[in-house]
């Protein structure tokens, strides 16, 4: 019995270590849409970016993940403010379904020069780390590292929201746009800077995601991080960067229980139905609550 | 007789009172002008009637039929129309598909062909001086036009009443009486209340209703005829002295 | 006779189109396929031009359509050759069933989805097609990531030379009959009431709401005529000329990228426009292919954002403003 415990506690540890990674990764989605109340459905695919970024970085110049994350996330709020200046800032004001489809597309494209560049077949790296016993459980350093750099962005981002002027104009942008405009807060402006940190964002948890999961890497792998992103967003609230990191610890913690508990079930495909338990939670948040379950700030 | 009733109707968000314990009744053909300034309630009001909010405590009933928790779409076949302060026509139909529109989701409309509801489209942009544009995209007209539009998309509909979201705000002195006009004769001649939405007593007010209700912090101030209304020395205060305009 | 044409009249370019591709097809060496692959273009363009277009609603997930179509059509073969039934019949149940199960699948979705406004109800689609996928993988229903093939069951049902004839011919002329079809229907629904509340809901839900419009109720009759037709195509193009089905194939995001694409190049919400957006991107496929295959994403995803941004009602919407008042205007739509 104690054995199960003992089981069940490391398995509850490795879901939240895993969540935590999910959540940074879902922050810069619930940052664009709080602000621009624009929906990123390429949202995958900017994860994607990230892990290339991360890969190449390693491969072709021997340069640890570890530094691949300040990188990444530069290479990120560059490519947001170029998109954002390029079609975003032109969209705000139009239908949802163009921003909708302009994403969307804009994931494509990215899927597709990635796919010119790197060709499309499945990479990985090898960050060879050891192991670390933690007590409740035994994780690669990487893992550690990966949850780790998660906690501290997202500390990071609470600083910035709450102690400087960028930051607060942000919030404000969220709470009340017309507002703002009133206080005189550049408008135009906090959207570019929201866009291309929440892209940047994006890109970082690409990096920290590789370190999870080292291989797999092609131009298609978005993807599904899109449909993990947008359960997590919505269990945290879609417009709150937090709700979305305690919302991927949640998630986190479900998809590692479900695939255990499914593994335990004769005649079924365990990923494949956590995969769909996935699909499943979407379904059911949106049905019972669609402004989320968990209240962010 | 009683065409619209609202009883002890309440509406809160959070923890503020927008419509405290309003009651009025409206007769048919009758026209009304609800008036107040800005937080005083009347748009919250308009939005319980017309049935974008439900109201917490109190009934409304339309024609009889009890229609407090009723969504919108219910409320139009009724016979209760809706037009907004700022023309919300569907631009990229054409000016006659907008009002056919009405038409169609009206009060007659499950008896109406889509052609004869095309036809009387024309009848009623012939009535608001649209013809001309019958067959241009909605989204092209001027704002003055826009508005007609959407008098004649609302006419369309055949109401028993209809809802005027401050149509004339902003509006040339000219503009306004042609445009009282017009409701007047059509609300005489097809039977048709009016309740118009308006920020304080002016010179559209004047014209149009016979009876104006006066919001104020949510609650009923004064129901009244309109000359009455403006001689009310509460009246007269909750505007701080301001006389009505000229 | 002037109201019957005002009315109708819009569907004859588009049949006119279809007849073209048809004889193209039969009459000129090789170009049989490319003419398929065409209208397999111009069906799938219509179908979601049903959804999107008319809705301005935008699914994510809409190959599941298609992939459940296409299940149908596979299990009614595989199912009753094993009965011992043969002959057309048991295509007919097939159709019936590429009909049904899509129709049982977005009435699901629908229910939960509908309700939602614009970004939410995009939100919700992204994973149906993935999910659908892993629920057949995952609980191992029809065989799960094994898929189904169902040659010789086809074979048998039919015998050997009207199989053949259908893989190779027949399925593509119903093909065609599907689009057409699906033209009408739309055509149909453009000059009813559906059409106008269609309208109405998409330019100002709001608006539409207080003008007496059940919006809901029309959203799900778009979203399951769509998915209807999808079904058929899947059904029609998949099961019948390929007759096997694996989930990742089936249910693959990249058929719900080219409808897209499709119906955005054209233009949205127009009769034509499917069928336009289809011929350019099917053409540009099929010639892109021979100098650099695998290129036609690249290349279309920039065009894609630039109509969103400069063209937001693709090339029909160009050519409505330009014949605008003219005589011509009444046969495009």
């Amino acid at each position: 019995m104690s054995m199960l415990l003992e089981q069940l506690a490391g398995n509850l540890f490795q879901g939240l270590v895993l969540g935590a990674v999910y959540g940074m990764a879902t922050m810069g989605l619930s940052l664009i849409f709080g602000v621009l109340r624009i929906v990123n459905v390429g949202h995958g695919a900017f994860i994607m970016v990230g892990a290339f970024v991360t890969l190449w970085l390693f491969t072709a110049l021997g340069i640890s993940p570890l530094v691949a994350v300040p990188v990444a996330f530069v290479v990120g709020l560059g490519l947001g403010f170029i998109f954002y200046y390029t079609a975003i800032k032109k969209l705000i004001k139009a239908p949802e379904l163009a921003s909708l489809l302009a994403t969307f597309s804009i994931g494509i494209l990215l899927e597709e020069v990635i796919k010119l560049i790197f060709g499309s077949e499945f990479r990985g790296y090898n960050w060879a780390l050891p192991k670390i016993d933690l007590g409740v459980t035994v994780l690669p350093l990487s893992k550690l590292y990966a949850c780790i750099g998660s906690i501290i962005i997202a500390l990071i981002l609470y600083l910035w929201f709450n102690k400087t002027r960028a930051g607060t104009a942000m919030r404000s942008v969220v709470e009340d746009t017309e507002g703002a405009k009133v206080c005189g807060v550049n408008v135009d402006r906090v959207y570019a800077n929201s866009f291309a940190i929440g892209i940047g964002l994006t890109l970082a948890s690409g990096v920290l995601l590789t370190m999870f999961i080292p291989v797999g890497i092609n131009p298609y792998m978005g993807g599904s991080y899109t449909l993990k992103a947008f359960v997590i967003a919505v269990l945290g609230g879609l417009t709150s960067p937090y709700g979305a990191f305690f919302g991927g610890l949640v998630f986190g913690l479900i998809e590692n229980g479900s695939y255990t508990l499914f593994a335990l079930i004769p005649g079924v495909e365990p990923f494949a139905l956590t995969r769909f338990l996935s699909f499943l939670m979407l379904l059911v948040i949106l049905l019972i609550r669609p402004t989320g379950i968990l209240k962010g700030k | 007789m009683s065409l619209l009733k609202l009883e002890k109707v309440t509406k809160r968000f959070g923890g503020l009172v927008a419509v405290n314990n309003v009651s009025l009744e409206i007769s048919e053909g009758e026209r009304l002008g609800i008036v107040g300034p800005n937080g005083s309630g009347k748009t919250t009001l308009f939005n319980l009637i017309s049935g974008v909010h439900i109201p917490d405590e109190g009934r409304i009933t339309f024609r009889g039929q009890d229609i407090t928790r009723f969504p919108p779409y219910k409320r139009a076949p009724l016979g209760l129309g809706r037009t907004f302060q700022i023309p919300r026509p569907f631009a990229s139909a054409t000016v006659r598909e907008n009002v056919a529109v009405g038409a169609m989701f009206g009060t007659l409309g499950k008896e109406l062909s889509v052609n004869e509801c095309l036809e009387l489209a024309d009848h009623y942009l012939d009535f608001m001086g649209l013809r001309a544009h019958a067959d241009k995209q909605a989204g092209t007209l001027t704002p003055v036009e826009k508005k007609l539009l959407e008098i004649a998309r609302a006419l369309a509909m055949k109401p028993r009443l209809i809802l005027m979201d401050e149509a004339m705000a902003g509006m040339h002195p000219k503009d306004i009486d042609k445009m009282v006009r017009l409701i007047q004769e059509v609300s005489d001649r097809e039977n048709i209340a009016v309740v118009a939405m308006v920020e304080h007593i002016m010179r559209a007010v004047l014209g149009l209703a016979q009876r104006v209700v006066v919001l104020h912090q949510g609650a009923k101030l004064v129901d009244s005829s309109t000359k009455e209304a403006l001689n009310d020395p509460r009246v007269v205060e909750v505007y701080l002295g301001h006389p009505p305009e000229e | 006779m002037g109201k019957r044409l005002s009315t109708y009249g819009p569907f004859i370019p588009v049949l006119a189109l279809y007849v073209i591709i048809f004889l193209v097809g039969k009459g000129v060496q090789g170009m049989w396929q490319v003419m398929a692959m065409l209208t397999f273009y111009c069906a799938l363009g219509q179908a979601f031009n049903i959804f999107l277009g008319m809705t301005g609603y935008v699914d994510f997930g809409y190959v599941a359509f298609l992939g459940v179509g296409t299940y149908g059509m596979a299990l009614s073969i595989t199912y009753l050759a094993h009965q011992g039934m043969t002959g057309p019949a048991v295509i007919i149940i097939g159709f019936l069933l590429a009909l049904i199960f899509p129709a049982l699948l977005s009435m699901a979705v629908g229910a939960v989805a509908l309700r939602l406004r614009g970004a939410y109800f995009a939100i919700a689609t992204i994973g149906v097609n993935e999910g659908f996928r892993y629920l057949i993988e995952g609980a191992k229903i029809w065989n799960g990531s094994e898929g189904m093939i169902f040659t010789s069951e086809l074979n048998q049902v039919l015998g050997r030379d009207t199989a053949s004839g259908l893989s190779t011919f027949w399925a593509d002329v119903y093909l065609f009959i599907i689009a057409a079809l699906a033209a009408l229907v739309t055509l149909h629904f453009m000059r009813s009431r559906i059409g106008y509340a269609l309208t109405a809901l998409r330019e100002d839900e709001d608006a539409a709401k207080v003008m007496g419009i059940n919006v809901t109720k029309y959203k799900i009759i778009a979203f399951i005529t769509s998915a209807c037709f999808a079904g058929l195509v899947g059904g029609t193009s998949w099961a019948l000329k390929t007759p096997y089905v694996f989930p990742p194939e089936v249910f693959e995001i990249h058929y719900t990228i080219e409808a897209i694409i499709i119906v955005l190049l054209g233009g949205a919400g127009t009769l034509m426009g499917p069928v336009i957006g289809a011929l350019i991107y099917g053409l540009s496929k099929y010639y892109l292919s021979i100098i650099l295959p695998g290129f036609q994403l690249l290349i279309f995803a920039p065009i894609i954002i630039v109509i969103i941004i400069a063209f937001p009602d693709g090339v029909m919407g160009v050519v409505k403003q330009r014949l605008r008042g003219t005589s011509l205007a009444r046969f495009i739509e």
